[in-house]
């Protein structure tokens, strides 16, 4: 069952043929804009041509920096009249990155969208709600677009106020809904408080959650909470949001819109594409967008192409659940470590609530890493030596994960703060 | 069955005072008070209070992890060597508790003393077995 069946399982020579046709319409559009056309490599290869879609290559790469450098108009490439919308990062600390959409490429992102919510099983007889924050943030306008295109009633709840978004489900008969993974734990609290529970007392059948890299564990663990089952969703807005690539019903992979992206994944140290199959960067160009090209972007997103094909009759590759981010990574006592491997351990652990936090710190002029944890209130019996075990447990698993042993911190359960947008796990405050 | 509150506490300024607001708004009555602490940040903080039951409902309610937990409380004599002719008797009862602590009396001769043991029916058996006085529900609970 497809969206669009003949793009979805396009013979893959079709598809790069495709892709090399697409890529010279991009770098021709790109040109117009005051950064890319002051790229000689683009100028060049408009000059003479690509053929092979491995000369994306020879084309340098675009990174976040680049694009707060130019902002806010740099890498606008139509004119301003024909621009209908802005999307931007909040820019706390320096410019923000904004990116801009003409009508073409919102109903290509919306056509991305439906077509990723269509292979993850949903139909336009579904009772859909975005659970996501409207506003600059992708997740919120994203979603509706695509939602409403395949058909969907549309519920945009809008992110937080728990109670509102339970009454929501039960008034309308919720089906599907959106949510960012951290989100969930906390609704399914706000559940119980009022003595319900969402496998009974809603008509959910599936959850889509993305926006935040998260582990399968994590992921089974909200599969269980909802009585559901949940898919992946991976998007970045310098690629439009959500919709760039998606998991099926096979649930084994994402599926990474080949027709829409060129997709690379290269060593973040070499710059050299990985081998087939390895962990590298993922790098991403796009295909389909006027007001705004962007070519080669680095994305800082882990990952790998998962080998082999797909079950569900899709050509375009899968890209496995996103390892963490390669600026995520942080360095304590001399080991590389990604936040994602410590939430690997404490997913596991039944006793452990699905928020934490890492902080690094310096005590006694030695760096420390202290991993606070929430203790889950119906493992509380009171026992201090439960909690004592509980505590060397976690340390023991932590340290065999990442080679340095962690400081591990019970917390109250609710006392770590909650992110409505991208939680933020790690915090530095180290001395330098 | 006799049972304490036991809450799990972070070592935070204020924290300790989120609980007595609790129980005060309830006018939950407190009897006897046990905080534990371990050098890792958190700990347990044990209470005898009025109402048992609706302190645990109250305090998880409001957010915390409170759990209820059975214990045994005897009685001894609140004069010098009191405890110590308890323990006495204690020992020859074979108990060996986890945690305990103690309350007095208004009537000025006796004390309570709260033992936190896993294996409460066969401490109650032993403990009645040398002798000693377990104290009656209503009375640990002051109602």
């Amino acid at each position: 069952m497809y969206w669009e069946k003949e793009i979805e399982t396009l013979e893959r020579k079709d598809l790069e043929k495709l892709q090399v046709e697409r890529l010279m319409k991009t770098l021709n559009q790109a040109v117009h804009s005051p950064y890319y056309g002051r790229v000689p490599e683009i100028r060049k290869a408009i000059k003479t041509g690509i053929n092979l879609i491995e000369q994306i290559r020879e084309l340098p790469f675009t990174t976040k920096e680049d694009l707060r450098n130019d902002f806010p108009w740099g890498f606008l490439a139509s004119d301003k009249r024909d621009v209908v919308r802005l999307h931007s990062s909040s820019g706390t600390t320096g410019n923000p990155t904004a990116v801009y959409h003409n009508k073409h490429d919102l109903n290509s992102w919306a056509n991305l969208m439906a077509r990723s919510l269509f292979a993850a099983g949903v139909r336009d007889t579904d009772v859909f709600q975005n659970m996501a924050g409207y506003g600059l943030f992708t997740g919120g306008l994203g979603f509706q677009y695509g939602v409403e295109m395949l058909g969907c009633l549309s519920i945009p709840a809008g992110a937080g106020n728990s109670l509102r978004q339970i009454k929501l489900m039960r008034d309308y008969g919720t089906t599907v809904a959106h949510a960012i993974p951290s989100y969930l734990g906390r609704l399914y609290d706000v559940f119980k408080e009022e003595g319900l529970d969402p496998r009974k007392d809603t008509k959910l059948h599936t959850l889509v959650i993305g926006a935040e890299p998260h582990t399968e564990e994590h992921r089974l663990r909200i599969q269980e909470m909802f009585g559901v089952k949940a898919y992946n969703s991976f998007g970045l807005s310098e690629m439009n949001g959500p919709g760039v690539a998606f998991e099926c019903t096979e649930q084994n992979g994402l599926h990474i819109w080949e027709d829409a992206f060129i997709v690379e994944i290269i060593d973040p140290i070499t710059l050299k594409p990985v081998a087939d199959g390895e962990i590298g960067e993922l790098v991403m160009t796009t295909l389909d967008r006027q007001a705004m090209p962007v070519i080669r972007y680095r994305t800082r997103d882990l990952t790998r192409f998962l080998p082999g094909e797909c079950k569900c009759g899709r050509t375009h590759r899968r890209l496995d659940r996103i390892a963490g981010r390669s600026d995520d990574m942080f360095i304590i006592k001399g080991c590389n470590v990604f936040p994602m491997q410590i939430e690997g351990v404490l997913m596991k652990l039944p006793e452990v609530g699905e928020d934490y936090r890492i902080l690094l710190e310096t005590i006694d002029d030695q760096d420390e890493m202290i991993v606070e944890v929430e203790v889950k209130k119906d493992w509380f019996k009171g026992d201090l030596s439960f909690l004592d075990k509980l505590q060397k447990h976690i340390t023991h698993l932590v340290r065999d994960e990442v080679l340095v042993r962690p400081l591990i911190k019970l917390v109250e359960p609710g006392s770590i703060p909650k992110n409505e947008g991208k939680a933020v796990r790690v915090f530095d405050h180290r001395k330098k | 069955m006799t049972y304490q509150v036991s809450i799990f506490l972070e070592n935070k300024i204020g924290h300790l005072e989120k609980v007595t607001a609790v129980l005060k708004e309830a006018e939950i009555n407190i009897r006897s008070l046990h905080l534990n602490h371990t050098a890792n940040g958190w700990g347990i903080l044990n209470l005898v209070v009025s109402n048992p039951e609706l302190a645990y409902q109250l305090l998880n309610d409001h957010g915390m992890s409170a759990a209820l937990r059975e214990i045994v409380v005897v009685k001894m004599t609140d004069k010098p060597g009191g405890l110590d002719n308890l323990l006495k008797e204690i020992v020859k009862a074979g108990v060996n508790f986890t945690n305990a602590y103690g309350r007095v009396v208004n009537d000025g001769v006796s004390a309570y003393f709260v033992i936190d043991i896993q294996d409460i029916p066969e401490a109650r058996m032993n403990l009645t077995n040398v002798g000693l006085e377990i104290i009656a529900d209503q009375n640990v609970y002051g109602i």
